[in-house]
This record gives structure tokens, sequence and C-alpha cells, in this order.
């Protein structure tokens, strides 16, 4: 099977990432579209790996999935005193800040 | 094929520790049923009528889901190092250690700021 | 199946030579970081404040000294991760001194009771259980480590020579500054506010960047920047990924400088943010983000300039021209500076284009230009911020632009100051703000940009028009009877303000020796 389906399947995926954090309403939900964006980066980095013939795209993955990890725990503290404070995690409840 | 013998020697043992304990906590173990011990297990919510929605979670499991994510994903570093641990040798394992010592300062800040406290 | 995939522990694999004693500025802040969060977690509440303050400050001048004991360095470390060059050794000094002025003001206490930041993050504003930690005078000493670790990112994002590096320094940088956005004591829903803006649209900007990674390891096999440039001469492999590939990692970076078409959360963060907080990240973000984007820019794809020079072009005027008009309309203090780092961000860029340009001592002017232009900004900047924190009134910072009206008659001494600042923002000559703006404007001449720089000497008239409606609506309004008192700070604000404003003066009156040390440093080891 040619590899290049799998970068267009990452390209994919991370377009749909992009559009349901430009979309959804809910913080919690445009996140997990941001975590989608970065795995689609993941499929990226290993299927370039593949065809370039080294390693260190499985590597990066390895990295990049601790730095999502890493982005979810501060992300959802973040939200979650968001949501503490306004009983809402919608992105168009937060905002006071215009103009 | 010889390759694979230490693995299913491994799978072996392991199946076989299974099911010793599972055998022997049966015969062994007291038996006083209640509704508690008939529950589902360490799955956080009372299976008992739930709010419009599946109601709201306490913070709590945030907090803790939140400190599982961040221990448990540090461990994929632990892979590579151990397939190339004979390469690295003494480099590789003092880095480790400096690796795991850092996340062991971020361990004892979350115990003693009262991070592992369920009440 | 690719024989060469089917590669395990047989592989021969050599364990990187680590040069700690070149890696020591960063390898001193992050440790600082670290030995703050055992002070968090063993220390009793009542010293923590005063030994995380006195750690933090230490380490920075530490590092700072080991920057200076290594100037002159120019060597590729750590297997090719990390270069120890001009420009990154520059970059770091001006960042740990700048970090270290906005540590100080972070830390300042007398002008609020407890301090700037709030007592607990996680308590609800509001509440009975906020009220309670207020009164008990609690604070958030988190703040410390959390700023450490944000600097150990900044001093490694200009440094980094792999795009991996890069980005695992552009998530240690944010992850903090999100947090910490989050933490002000006033105002705490704007402030609460500011951090999820800036957390989702960093987030979303981040994977951009590394989308672009990803697609420029496909092109080049390599996420080095000296492979990626390789690649680029020799022609190898798909156009198409190398475009968009730096067309989407140009994306991310442009995302943390705040241009153009990528800016729309700067004004929400800064003024949703503690004050202090704002006057470091406006400073010392954008020292690190312009590093990188150098680094980028000339070692990685300097080969195609061609290419992406016309898509710079366009960022830069566009950044030049609504950070200046837009912030004409603004009626807050902090959103008004936020419009102006917009548009001071465009007169940078406007350096960076000029990749041609090349004087006879073998300086690139391109790069000394935006170098020095980013220690006039940073230190001007931090100033402006730390002033905004010491006109107040009952409930906290008096930010909205009519409550500074006649300002000069409460305190002559603040308003021009003030005035100082904002003249070298506009870029009147004696201030830092017009050697920056001569030095960025005569390279973009010299690498064939002049259209950019009429537009950004038409842009600098414009902004200097709400500059100067400022000064004066100081100087010349009278002031609201219930107007803002002007508080005295403490030593910390005050030696903030101080350093910035004398800076800013320095650079502007004697500006050679600073202009010979960017000079030196404009080379990039490759």
């Amino acid at each position: 099977m040619n590899p290049m389906n799998y970068v267009y399947l990452s390209s994919f995926l991370f377009a749909i990432g992009a559009a349901g954090v430009l979309l959804r309403r809910n913080a919690i939900v445009v996140f997990m579209c941001v975590e989608l964006m970065l795995n689609a980066c993941n499929l990226a980095f290993v299927t370039f790996a593949r065809m370039q013939g080294n390693l260190d795209g499985q590597v990066i993955a390895f990295f990049v999935m601790v730095v999502a990890a890493a982005e979810v725990v501060v992300g959802l503290s973040i939200i979650v005193v968001i949501f503490r404070t306004r009983r809402s995690a919608s992105v168009d409840g937060a905002n006071l800040l215009k103009y | 094929m010889t390759a694979y013998v230490p693995i299913i020697v491994l799978g072996a043992i392991a199946l076989g520790f299974a099911m010793f304990s599972i055998v022997a906590g049966a015969l062994t173990g007291p038996r006083r049923y209640n509704r508690a011990k008939l529950d589902a297990y360490e799955c956080g919510i009372e299976p008992t009528p739930q709010p419009v929605g599946g109601g709201r979670f306490p913070v709590k499991y945030y907090l803790t889901a939140m400190l599982f994510i961040i221990f448990d994903i540090e461990i994929v570093f632990l892979y590579p190092w151990a397939v190339y641990f004979d390469s690295l040798r003494i480099f590789g394992l003092v880095e480790m250690v400096l690796f795991i010592a850092t996340l062991l300062v971020v361990y004892a800040y979350v115990w003693r700021r009262g991070g592992l406290d369920w009440d | 199946m690719n024989p060469v995939l089917a590669v395990g522990p047989a592989l021969p694999f050599h364990a990187p030579n680590v040069e700690y004693s070149d890696l020591l500025p960063m390898l001193i802040v992050l440790g600082v970081a670290v030995v703050g969060v055992l002070v968090e977690a063993f220390m009793g509440r009542r010293y923590r404040f005063e030994v995380q303050l006195v750690l933090a400050v230490a380490g920075l001048l530490a590092a700072f000294v080991s920057v200076v004991s290594l100037a002159g360095t120019n060597k590729v470390l750590v297997g090719g991760a990390v270069a120890i060059d001009g420009p990154a050794l520059f970059l770091q000094g001006t960042i740990l001194l700048l970090a270290t002025l906005g540590v100080l003001s972070s830390a300042e206490r007398s002008l609020d009771t407890g301090g700037v930041f709030t007592s607990a993050g996680s308590a609800i504003p509001g509440s009975e259980h906020e009220r309670l930690l207020t009164a008990t005078g609690v604070v958030q000493t988190e703040v410390f480590p959390l700023m450490m670790f944000a600097i150990g990112g900044m001093l490694l994002f200009p440094a980094s020579n792999d795009l991996l590096t890069m980005f695992v320094a552009l998530e240690v940088l944010s992850l903090p500054l999100y947090l910490l956005c989050g933490l002000a004591r006033r105002r705490r829903l704007l402030s609460q506010e500011a951090s999820m803006k800036y957390f989702l649209l960093g987030a979303f900007s981040s994977a951009f960047f590394l989308y672009g990674v990803a697609l420029l390891y496909g092109y080049a096999g390599t996420v080095r920047l000296s492979g990626i440039a390789t690649a680029v001469s020799s022609n190898a492999s798909s156009e198409s990924l190398l475009l968009m590939g730096t067309a989407l990692v140009a994306v991310g970076l442009l995302f943390k400088i705040g241009a153009v078409p990528f800016h729309s959360w700067t004004p929400d963060v800064y003024q949703g943010a503690p004050t202090p907080i704002t006057g470091f990240m406006a400073a010392c973000t954008k020292v690190a983000a312009f590093g990188a984007l150098l680094r980028v820019f000339y070692v990685g794809v300097g080969g195609m300039a061609w290419d992406w020079q016309p898509m710079m072009w366009a960022v830069a005027i566009l950044t030049m021209v609504i950070g200046s008009v837009v912030a004409i309309t603004q009626t807050d203090v902090k959103r008004m500076l936020a419009y102006s780092s917009i548009a001071h961000a465009g007169f940078v860029l406007t350096g960076l284009v000029a990749t041609g340009a090349v004087a006879k001592s073998g300086e690139i002017l391109g790069v000394s230009s935006v170098l020095f232009y980013l220690v006039a900004y940073g230190f001007t900047t931090i100033g402006a911020f730390a002033l905004v924190t010491v006109v107040r009134d009952a409930g906290g910072e008096a930010t909205h632009l009519s409550q500074w009206a006649g300002l000069a008659q409460r305190s002559p001494l603040v308003a021009w100051t003030f005035t100082l600042f904002l003249a070298a923002f506009a870029g009147i000559p004696l201030t830092s703000g017009f050697t920056g703006k001569f030095a960025v404007f005569s390279a973009a001449i010299a690498g064939d940009a002049t259209p950019l720089v009429v537009v950004g000497v038409v842009m600098s008239a414009v902004a200097a028009f709400f500059y100067f409606r400022v000064v004066v609506l100081m100087f010349f309004s009278a002031p609201a009877l219930d107007g803002p008192t002007v508080a005295v700070p403490s030593a910390l604000t005050t030696v903030t303000i101080a350093m910035g404003a004398l800076v800013t003066v320095v650079l502007g009156v004697w500006p050679s020796q600073v202009l010979d040390l960017a000079g030196q440093a404009s080379i990039f080891v490759r």
C-alpha cells in the first residue's frame, strides 16, 4: 500500500480537528479537536519515518505524546477552573474581553 | 522460533499467577457479601439513578485523571531507553535517573500539597 | 515490507555527547525551577515567598553570568539539537535580564495586599473560600517556579537547532504562561478568560507548527535545520511539502510574536493577564520567538528566501498597519500597549526580511538590527507595563484611558516616565525606539525592501499620533475628581521602571556599544 495515503489521512484528520476548533462551542470539545490535530501530526511523523527509512519520526512521536499529555493537564485545569467559576465551559460565554 | 520461547514462558507464568491468585482467593478468603461489594469495581460512579445528562463529576476525578496522565505518559521514554540500554550504558542510566528524579520532585509536590488525598 | 524498517537493537547507536558546561544557563534556570517546586513542597508557608524570590533572582543572575562567560562560543551541541552561537547567546542574555525585571515586578506586594497574584488559583472568584484565603494572606508562590520554567523554555527556543527541540521549547515556555495569565488577584474573571483564550489559541497554533514540522521532516528526512538547508539547496524532494511545511511552521512562530493575522489573542491576553506578567510576556516571549523565527528562516529555509519573502512582506505590512491603526481606537491602556506590541512585531519583521543585507564587516544586518530592536523594545515594554501597575483606584489598576487624564498633576514623575516610554514606542530620536527603528529600516533598505520601509515610516507616524494623544491627555486634561491615585511601589517595581527608563535613554543616546555587540553576534552557526 502506498504510504502516501497515510499522509493524506493525517491531513484529513488535521483538517477535521482544525474545523472542530473553529466550529465547536464547548471548550472541552475544542480542546479534544486540538488533540486530534496533534495526533494527526503523529501519524504524519510515523508515516514519513517509514518513507524516509529512518527512525527520527517515531522518536518525535514519543515527544509529541508527552507534550500533548502535559498540554492536556494544563488545559484541563484551566477549563475546570473556568467551569467552576461560570458553571459553563462554553467558549462563547467567555466574552468579557473585547475592544 | 526459539526467540519466542522467553515470551511464551513469561505468558505462561503470568497466566499461572493470575489463575493461582483467583483460585487461592476464592478458596481461602471469607465470603460476606453486601451491596457495595456487588457494585461495579473502580469505575468511580454510583450505578444508582443518575440525573439527566449523566450528572457532574466532582473535580477530584479530573485531578486524579490529570495526575495519572502526566505520570503515566512519561513511561514512554523508558521503552526506547530499555531497548538501547546496552549501547547507552552509564550515560543512559545517569540521564534516566535524572529524568525520574525530576518526576519524583513533581510527585513530592503533589503529595505534600494534598493532591493525593481524596478528602 | 521495507527492509530498512526492520531495524532493532542491532542498529549501532551512539550516545550523544552532552556538553553540560555550554548548556549551563539553561540548566541553571531549569534547575532553580525544580528546586522551586521542592521549596513549594517542603517549606513552610511563611518563608516561601522570600525564598522563592531570592532563588529566582539569584538563578537568573547566575545564568546571565554564565551566558556572558560563554560569549564567543560558536558550536552545535547535544548531537546537533542545540546551537550556541552569537544570536542565541545575545538573545539568552537579553531574555535573562528582562526576565529578572519581570520577576522583580511580579513580586511586588506593597501595591496590593498579598501581591499581584491570587491567593489560590483554584478558589472560585467571589466565594467565601476565596475571601477566607485572602484574609489569611496566603499567596500562590508557585508563580516563581512557573516563571522559571517559562524562562528555561525561552532560553532554549532561540538556541534550538532542530525543529523537535524547538517544539519542546515552545511548549515549555507556553504552558506555564497559560497558567500565569489566569492568576490575577483582581478582575479574576477577565484573567481566567484570558488564560483560556491564550491556551486554546496557543495550543491551536502549536498544532500548526507541529504539522509544519512533520511536512518538513517528510521533505528533508530530518528535522535538523542544517539538514533541511541541505535538502533545500539540493532541491531533492517534493517542493510542495517544503512550501506547506514552511508556511505552517511560520504560522506557529508568527502566532507567538503576535503578527497579523495571528494576533487576535494578543489584546485580550495582555489585558486580562496580571500586568507584570503581561510585561514579562510581551518582552521575553517576543524576544525568544523572534530568535526562533530568525533561526528557522535564516538557517533552515534561508536557501529559499525568494519563496518565503513575499509572505513575510505581506505579514509585515499587515502587522504594522493593523497594529498601528487599531491602536488608535483603544480606550484601555493595556489594550493600547498590546496593539502597540503588535505594530512593533511588524517593524521587527521588516528587519527580518532583509536577508541579503550584509555589511562589509561580515555583519548580517537583518539579524543584528532585529537583535538590537528586541533589546530596545523589551526594556521599554517591561518598564511601561510596570508603570501601569502604579496608577490605581479602589478596584485595582486604573487602566481606562479616561482615568489617566491629568495624571501629570497628580504625579509629574509618573507622567514624564510614561511619556519617555511612549516616545520610545513612537521612535522619537534620543530614545532607544528611534535607534531600533533606524537599524531595522536601514537593514531593510540594504536588503531591497524599500516599500516596507515606506509603510513602516508612515505607520510610525500613525502610531506617534495615538501615543501623543495619551501624552496630551496626561498633561493637558483636567483630572477627574474621583480619579486614580499614583501608589508608591516598593523597590521591586521601582527598579523595574527605572531600569526600563535607563536602558531606553542609554540606547537612544549611546547605542554604539550594544549595536556593536549585536553586529558581532549576528552570525548563526550552521
